[in-house]
């Protein structure tokens, strides 16, 4: 298994720029706008990307033949996708709560005058949220793209994004339509409590599930 | 003598095509050949000793079957597949990072002997590699664990004669640097086996039709080319299939010694292991 991630990571060695670009973009943004929360979210969703893309790797190389040959278990293959995602899922929010913390403290010694301060119970909450967000899309992304194949899982991903972006946009239109009265202070004092162990928690058994339906999938694939 | 690969009465089926009870054995230290046309089931035998599809039947391998001891016999296995191979974004030099985590045996040293020896960039992209330089690479990746054989599909297809004739030569190096290894590969280019092979199997529309040694195929068969007259002849049991020209017949034996002595033929040609297959597979009388 360490050596399929060591191909896949090779395989994305080729993001080291692009990764870099990232950061700098997510710092700059978060200098001009303040706005401390964004560049966590849009770090995570990033690699959670990159690494869906090892699959494209896989695919454009024709490796899953070869890959079968080799003496590895079908668990371990599958598994090791998995692996690599949880890891750069993770990896990402602490790049993410480092990154925010150095820029936050650098513009508050620039900037004595305009200190920000920093929500870290916040910031936590946001970054947890952000690698559940991830950890939905991977769980229904990497069973798919075992299913259909990366090419089509990609139109597919978008697909489900846009999806999940209309559920939420149509749930919020329908509580305000009948009336239901949200109380956003309770919901957040919620998410303050407990937020953190039932998003970690829901991400965990995602990952789990989408895991055992991908094995099952990938146990039955003929090459 | 022990078996390396021990097929029984392997069948698999697809719409339109199927592997029908497919049995052979390979011995330590043969060379297998496993020739046909394009869809005869070649790849799709290869497949199954490989456990990549859903079979029905035994393979042993090593003596350990197939399905319960995969990842043990794979260990010890060299594998080339002609469509497939783990990345193409890897340089040959990080292929030896990924490879030496599979195998046990992986021998960074002779893998980049081996990557000298056939002269291939160590820091170039497979992607960038000529055809017969991925091939190369290919193989050096298969017989860098010191596999006690290997499984081979098309390994020289899509490849100049040069190239083909330097790989071959890999595989006789291989096999010669240990007396037990064995080789079964794949191949629609005859003239290929014709060099290398102990024995040739030859399947066609997914049955085996036949398990002979090459040595048989090449010095005992012959082509008689005679006439109508001289067909008419010739009994049934003493020839295998015959082709009707225009004038004349053109007649596949399995033993042209015998013919040419109880028939009086005075020229029998020897045939190439393609004309055989062209043979069994279009010839008349069979």
């Amino acid at each position: 298994m360490k050596g399929l991630i060591i191909k896949d990571l090779l395989n994305l060695s080729s993001y080291k720029t692009t990764l870099f670009l990232i950061l700098i973009f997510c710092s700059m943004g978060m200098i001009g706008t303040d706005a401390v929360n964004f560049a966590p979210t849009f770090i995570i969703v990033m690699i959670g990307m990159i690494v869906l893309s090892t699959f494209n790797y896989d695919e454009a190389s024709h490796a899953e033949k070869y890959i079968v040959a080799l003496p590895l278990t079908r668990k371990e293959i599958v598994m090791s996708k998995y692996v690599l995602a949880i890891v750069g899922n993770i990896l990402g929010g602490i790049i993410g709560i480092i990154l925010t913390i150095i820029i936050v403290n650098v513009m508050n010694v620039i900037r004595p005058d305009d200190l920000i301060r920093l929500d870290y119970q916040g910031l936590l909450v946001t970054v947890i949220s952000g690698i559940f967000g991830v950890a939905l899309i991977q769980a229904i992304q990497i069973p798919s793209v075992y299913r259909f194949g990366a090419e089509k899982g990609r139109i597919q991903m978008f697909l489900l994004i846009f999806l999940l972006v209309l559920m939420i946009a149509g749930a919020g239109f329908l509580i305000t339509k009948i009336g239901f009265d949200i109380n956003m202070e309770e919901i957040n004092h919620f998410m303050n409590r407990f937020g953190i162990p039932v998003l970690i928690l829901v991400s965990a058994v995602l990952y789990y599930i989408s895991y055992k339906i991908s094995y099952k999938i990938f146990k039955k694939k003929e090459y | 003598m022990k078996n390396t690969i021990e097929v029984r009465n392997v069948s698999k089926t697809y719409p339109g095509f199927r592997l029908d009870s497919v049995s052979f054995t390979i011995p330590e230290g043969a060379v297998v050949g496993l020739i046909g046309e394009n869809g005869a089931g070649k790849t799709t035998t290869l497949k199954a000793i490989l456990n990549m599809i859903k079979f029905d039947g035994e393979i042993k391998v090593f003596g350990k079957d197939s399905k319960n001891c995969e990842k043990e016999i794979k260990e010890e296995l060299g594998v080339v597949l002609d469509d497939s191979f783990l990345s193409e974004y890897l340089t040959a030099k990080q292929m030896n990072k990924v490879m030496k985590q599979f195998y046990k045996n992986w021998d960074e040293d002779k893998y980049f002997a081996y990557l000298k020896e056939f002269q291939l960039p160590e820091d170039k992209i497979v992607k960038e590699f000529s055809s017969g330089m991925k091939m190369k690479l290919k193989i050096a990746t298969a017989l860098s664990h010191h596999p006690k054989a290997l499984i081979l599909d098309e390994a020289t297809s899509g490849l100049d004669p040069i190239i083909r004739n330097e790989i071959l030569d890999i595989f006789r190096k291989y096999i010669l640097e240990e007396e037990s290894r064995s080789v079964l590969l794949s191949s629609h280019i005859t003239t290929d086996l014709e060099q290398i092979a102990d024995y040739i199997i030859f399947i066609h529309q997914g049955k085996i039709v036949f398990f002979l040694p090459a040595t048989d195929l090449l010095e005992n068969y012959g082509i008689v080319k005679c006439d109508e007259k001289e067909f008419q002849h010739l009994e049934k049991k003493d020839y295998i299939s015959y082709r009707k020209d225009k004038y004349s017949y053109q007649v596949l034996v399995s033993d042209k010694d015998m013919v040419k002595k109880k028939y009086r033929f005075t020229v029998i040609d020897k045939p190439s292991i393609e004309d055989i297959m062209l043979f069994y597979v279009k010839g008349e009388g069979k």
